[in-house]
């Protein structure tokens, strides 16, 4: 299957380079290729612009040594890579464009109930109804439904068989996590003073 | 109607026993572990080869196991019901969740013979280069191999206990000569054996497998005698379909009754009789959404 998306005019091999230079173009073209696209392009795509034998681990490694000192770099990101501005930036980039909405418009309930999700996975709107006291409307469901950051997950045995949800990889690109293992555990809500220890 | 349930037990004593000197042993250096974990392994080599033992079923409730304690290790709360339930609730198209993604993993790894291409399906994450590079990097007898192959993948991969324990397990069946997956290791070591390394991590292993194989071995005498049972049974099924829906219950941990070749109505029956006869369990303990097995 995977053959079939390859381009026959792509030379993957470059036999006809020396060695070093094969390298350095294989190198860019996975610099290429994560340059263009928006979100983490995982292993196997890089695999295909490269040669038969060549490890996209190393080339992908070389290339973020290449990078040292610029002020972007490769993110691992859910079984792929992407480009990401280090975090040192961010202020200089809130500070001279609007760029921050273009990923998440979430208001703060909204994240609450992506979090609830999250920690909580598989779960029902009836379990997130437990959660919040309330019901939580189809509409912000659908709203983190259409950002990709939650996807439906098994059915819960229960009367009707309603859907659960559970997050995405996008969810985990998102907020910068490589697996849900990322996500702060109870310790670290207490030492940030998110949850009281009474909770 | 009643039946005699007795006879079904007699046959128990057919499969041999671990001796007495394995399951009672303490062990503390790494020449008595090792000792105790080939003779357990060469028990199960032994019991595993068996006519009689249901291997296909007793692989997958050694997956469901696996899959549970790495349930454990990663501090998630699901365990075998809802792994159970994630797996087989989910429909065309769904995501399976972090549970339901850790139990498929192991069940695609015990369902086909160890090769590079079925540990793919089972590892989505990782390429089949890094697979066979990871699974060949133990030497030597087999139990230092699996443990060999179990530190190299938790040191470059601190957080891969699952893509860890089935590669370790893998490169044991390879090593003893089994065809295919039998998950051990997981179901033996603790959250605290994967944070060693070298002598240390050989020991936990040898302990575990030791522990595994004594467990293995009850359980596969444990499902030898149901699935014995059952196979009694089956010829007093009339239903249409009854002797398919009878070779899948002796092949996997569990079954919902949609997913038996036999009209709903009649697949609910037939699981309720068999429950009557003694030869199934019901699961889940619910009214609704239930699960068979035997």
């Amino acid at each position: 299957m995977a053959k079939d998306r390859s381009d026959p005019e792509l030379d993957r091999e470059l036999t006809d380079l020396p060695p070093e230079l094969r390298w350095r173009e294989w190198m860019r073209r996975i610099e290429a290729v994560l340059f263009a696209s928006a979100s983490p392009v995982p292993r196997e795509d890089l695999a295909r612009v490269v040669g038969q034998g060549a490890s996209v681990d190393l080339l992908v490694e070389d290339l973020a040594a290449d990078l040292e000192g610029r002020a972007f770099e490769i993110a691992q990101v859910a079984g792929g890579w992407m480009f990401r501005t280090r975090p040192a930036y961010a202020p200089a980039i809130r500070a001279a464009a609007d760029v921050g909405d273009q990923l998440l418009d979430l208001s703060e309930f909204d994240v609450a109930v992506l979090a609830a999700i999250a920690y909580h996975q598989p779960i029902t709107r009836d379990g997130l109804k437990d959660i919040f006291g309330k019901e939580i409307s189809r509409d912000l469901i659908g709203r983190l439904h259409a950002q990709g950051l939650i996807g439906t997950g098994p059915r819960s045995p229960r009367r009707g068989a309603p859907y659960t949800f559970v997050t995405t990889e996008q969810f985990l690109v998102a907020f910068g996590m490589e697996s849900l293992r990322d996500l702060p555990d109870r310790e670290q809500l207490e030492d940030a003073g998110v949850v009281g220890e009474g909770l | 109607m009643t039946f005699a349930q007795s006879d079904h037990t007699s046959d128990l004593d057919t499969l041999p026993r671990m001796p007495v000197w394995v399951t009672s042993a303490r062990a503390e250096t790494l020449e008595d572990v090792a000792f105790l974990s080939g003779a357990a392994l060469n028990h199960l080599h032994l019991v595993v080869g068996r006519e009689e033992v249901p291997q296909a079923l007793l692989r997958d409730r050694l997956a469901l196991r696996a899959a549970e304690t790495c349930m454990v290790f990663s501090g998630r709360p699901e365990r075998a019901g809802e792994l159970r339930d994630a797996v087989h609730l989910l429909r065309p198209g769904d995501l399976p969740g972090p549970a339901g993604e850790t139990y498929l993993a192991w069940w695609r790894a015990v369902e086909r013979s160890v090769s590079i291409k079925a540990l793919g399906r089972a590892l989505t994450s990782l390429e089949p280069g890094q697979i066979a590079t990871w699974l060949d990097a133990g030497q030597g007898a087999p139990v230092g191999r699996a443990a060999r192959v179990l530190e190299v993948v938790l040191t470059e991969a601190p957080r891969g206990e699952v893509p860890a324990l089935i590669l370790a397990d893998a490169a044991l069946a390879q090593a003893l000569g089994w065809d295919q997956i039998v998950p051990l290791l997981a179901a033996g070591l603790k959250r605290a054996d994967l944070r060693k390394r070298g002598e240390d991590l050989r020991i936990a292993c040898h302990r575990a497998l030791t522990f595994s194989a004594i467990e293995a071995v009850r359980l596969a005498a444990d499902l030898a005698r149901r699935a014995a049972h059952l196979k009694a049974v089956a010829p007093k099924l009339r239903a249409k379909g009854a002797a398919e829906a009878v070779a899948m219950f002796l092949t996997r941990d569990a079954v919902a009754p949609a997913a038996l070749p036999l009209p709903d109505r009649a697949a609910r029956r037939l699981c309720d009789r068999l429950v009557d006869l003694g030869a199934l369990r019901e699961l889940t303990g619910r009214d609704t959404f239930r699960l068979y097995g035997v």
